[in-house]
């Protein structure tokens, strides 16, 4: 029975297939009913089933009768449909008992016994027939040494002999493997070579190199040398040179400035001589001799004879003044009247007069110039 | 079945005291990891397999990528001798390399090599030397070497070492005295190179006089070789056979009368018959440095008038093959003929 539904929902007649829906592949359903919320929250990725385990999938013979899977909701028609075939099996399976009799009853004072009509009669029983038996091994003995083994000797005995030459060329086949071997070693060898001759070129380049560089380094400091003995032998000759004209200047210098003295110089004898002259350096002796000597002694004579003279004045003076001093106690005891004093004073003072007067007479002249001198000082 | 081509690939390395190699790329990190083992038996066989690697510039490349110079580093103090043989092994042969070169002065592994000078191992000091020849090739090299102090060991060592090793340290003093010589001559060395001069083997004669020739490229240096009274014994070496002392001792003869006490020096100890000898012949390296000597020489009035009757000579050397040879001898007739 091919289900048809809905036609218009059916494929159209050139595609092959002819169900209700198109074929797809089925998800896997989840094992339990409550994760399918959480499923549908997270949008997983679809995990496809697998269809052999898959109990939504028919397996099994595609010829035999296969009864479609009862949906949770059968219609009316899909009821019917399922109660008839029922009946109908039933009826059938009725019809083939009634066609098989079973052995008829049996007759009147006998009765049905099963017997056993094989060759050899068993029991029968519920209870299986058990026996116990029990066993021991030995005690451990050592393995024995194994025999040897000598396989039997199976086919037929065959001899043959290699006469040389007959297998193969030695010399020929010994070629390829002494050129691997010596390839290689010479190889090898070859390498190291390499490598030295390499590093000996390397140095023998650096080596001319060196030479060369030392030869230039060397005339480099050749003309260094040169050039440094240049520069100081004109160093030292313009350091001479520079001494000369110093010298030169400090003599020049020298004439001009003794020329000059010279000059200035000239009248410097006269003029000192002059000096000396003037300041009495140069002196006639007799005339020092007696200013030095004679005049201070007679200098010094004159003042004693001076002196003297001044000293008997003043005795005079002194005796003059007693004289007088006992002439006025005198006339002062009894004052008589006053002109008998005042004339007594004139007279004495005339007479005191000409008593100095009287001596003055016997001094010399420039004596009386010095009492004059006195008096007046006296006086004054 | 063996077939008569060979293969790209070397044949099967089945050797038990190397170390096995993995696959491509990752040999050289699972060699590092082997190296920083704790077993003897793993490093040593590790250095094997690296010894043999080294070869290549690519591989070389990529361990210095990979840091293999810090470990290799550590492994130069260890107390078994072969691993520090096979050390300084990898290390000389990544020197060969310019690679390798720039690696090692960059990773300090200079500093970390002073300690094996006075390792008991023959071979552990040769390759050490032979480390420092090649790294003072280069100038930074040079300027390495330096920088760690090591020029007053090496010229100590040099009175002490075996033969091979003396030329590999003359070797090394020449590239590095090029730099600078104040530490040497503090260092005595001038002294020492005296006495190499006179060494039966030719190698180290005309190295040592090739030091020599570096460090009278310096102002100090020719003050010193004066004093030391150096000109005699190299014009002495003039006359060698071999031609290799030749060449080096006209060089250090040709930086050494540049100075005045030099020249007069040598015009004293009669330089000018061995030069001339050195000249005349065709095919002698000498002449070069031969004819700068005589130039030099002819800057005196006591030299001109000698090289005046030999004028000749260096007229045949204007059309010498070598340039070089040619511009000297121009040099040389113009100083000769020169007049006050």
């Amino acid at each position: 029975m091919v289900p048809t539904r809905a036609p218009e929902l059916t494929a159209p007649a050139d595609l092959p297939y002819s169900f209700y829906s198109q074929p797809r592949s089925l998800g896997s359903r989840p094992k339990y009913r409550e994760q399918s919320n959480a499923a549908e929250k997270e949008k997983g990725p679809v995990h496809y089933c697998n269809i052999m385990i898959d109990p939504r999938v028919v397996r099994g013979n595609v010829l035999s009768v296969r009864h479609p899977p009862q949906s949770t909701e059968p219609s009316t028609l899909e009821v019917k449909r399922q109660r008839r075939a029922q009946k109908q099996g039933l009826a059938r399976r009725l019809t083939q008992e009634q066609i098989r009799t079973g052995t008829p009853e049996p007759v009147e004072g006998r009765e049905h016994v099963y017997v056993q009509t094989e060759l050899y009669l068993e029991e029968i029983s519920d209870r299986v027939i058990e026996v116990d038996g029990e066993c021991q091994t030995d005690e451990f003995l050592d393995r024995p040494p194994t025999p040897l083994f000598i396989p039997a000797k199976t086919g037929k005995d065959v001899a043959t002999q290699i006469e040389e030459g007959e297998l193969f060329d030695f010399d020929i086949e010994v070629k390829p493997i002494l050129e691997v071997l010596v390839g290689k070693t010479v190889e090898q060898a070859l390498l190291e070579v390499m490598e030295e001759e390499e590093l000996a070129q390397l140095w023998s380049h650096q080596r001319a190199f060196a030479e060369l560089r030392n030869a230039e380094f060397a005339e480099l400091q050749r003309l260094e040398e040169q050039d440094r003995r240049i520069r100081e032998e004109k160093e030292r000759r313009r350091l001479e040179h520079l001494e000369k004209l110093r010298k030169q200047k400090e003599t020049a210098e020298k004439i001009a400035a003794r020329a000059f003295a010279q000059r200035y110089l000239a009248d410097l004898i006269p003029s000192v001589f002059n000096n000396l002259h003037e300041s009495g350096f140069f002196y006639d002796p007799i005339e020092r001799d007696i200013e030095t000597e004679f005049l201070p002694w007679l200098m010094s004579e004159v003042e004693e004879t001076l002196q003297k003279k001044v000293l008997g004045r003043m005795m005079l003076d002194s005796l003059i003044r007693m004289v007088v001093e006992k002439r006025l106690d005198e006339f002062s005891r009894p004052p008589p009247s006053d002109q008998t004093e005042v004339p007594a004073e004139e007279p004495r003072e005339t007479g005191a007069a000409s008593l100095v007067s009287d001596e003055a007479d016997a001094a010399d002249q420039p004596v009386e110039e010095k009492e004059e001198t006195d008096q007046p000082v006296d006086e004054d | 079945m063996a077939t008569p081509r060979i293969s790209a690939y070397l044949p099967p390395d089945v050797d038990p005291t190397k170390a096995a190699l993995a696959f491509g790329r990752r040999a050289l990190p699972k060699l590092n990891e082997e190296l920083q083992a704790p077993e003897l038996l793993t490093q040593q066989r590790a250095l094997m397999a690296l010894c043999d690697l080294v070869h290549d510039p690519e591989k070389v490349y990529q361990a210095i990528a990979l840091g293999f110079l810090d470990s290799l580093k550590t492994l130069l103090v260890h107390q078994d001798q072969t691993v520090r043989q096979k050390t300084t092994e990898v290390l000389s042969v990544m020197a060969l390399h310019s690679i390798g070169r720039e690696g090692l002065i960059r990773s300090g592994v200079i500093s970390a090599l002073t300690g094996l000078l006075d390792d008991p191992v023959d071979i552990c000091r040769k390759n050490t030397h032979q480390i420092f020849d090649m790294l003072a090739k280069l100038p930074e090299g040079a300027g390495g070497v330096l920088r760690a102090g090591l020029i007053p060991p090496l010229v100590l060592k040099l009175r002490t070492e075996l033969e091979e090793i003396q030329e590999l340290i003359l070797e090394t003093l020449s590239n590095c005295l090029r730099v600078e010589v104040s530490e040497a001559l503090a260092a005595g060395a001038i002294t020492v190179l005296k006495e190499k001069l006179s060494h039966p083997s030719a190698a180290i004669r005309s190295k040592a006089a090739w030091v020599l020739l570096e460090i009278s490229s310096h102002a100090e240096g020719k003050i010193a070789v004066c004093k030391e009274e150096l000109i005699p014994a190299l014009l002495s070496l003039l006359e060698d056979t071999e031609p290799e002392v030749q060449v080096s001792s006209a060089g250090a003869l040709m930086f050494a009368i540049v100075t005045p006490q030099g020249r007069s020096s040598a015009m004293g100890a009669e330089a000018i018959p061995p030069l001339l000898s050195l000249v005349a012949e065709e095919t002698s390296k000498a002449r070069l440095n031969a004819i700068k000597t005589l130039t030099l020489l002819a800057e005196l009035p006591e030299g001109r008038q000698a090289l005046l009757d030999h004028r000749d000579t260096f007229q045949r050397w204007l059309d010498d093959p070598s340039e070089a040879v040619q511009r000297a001898a121009e040099i040389a007739i113009a100083v000769i003929d020169w007049k006050p």
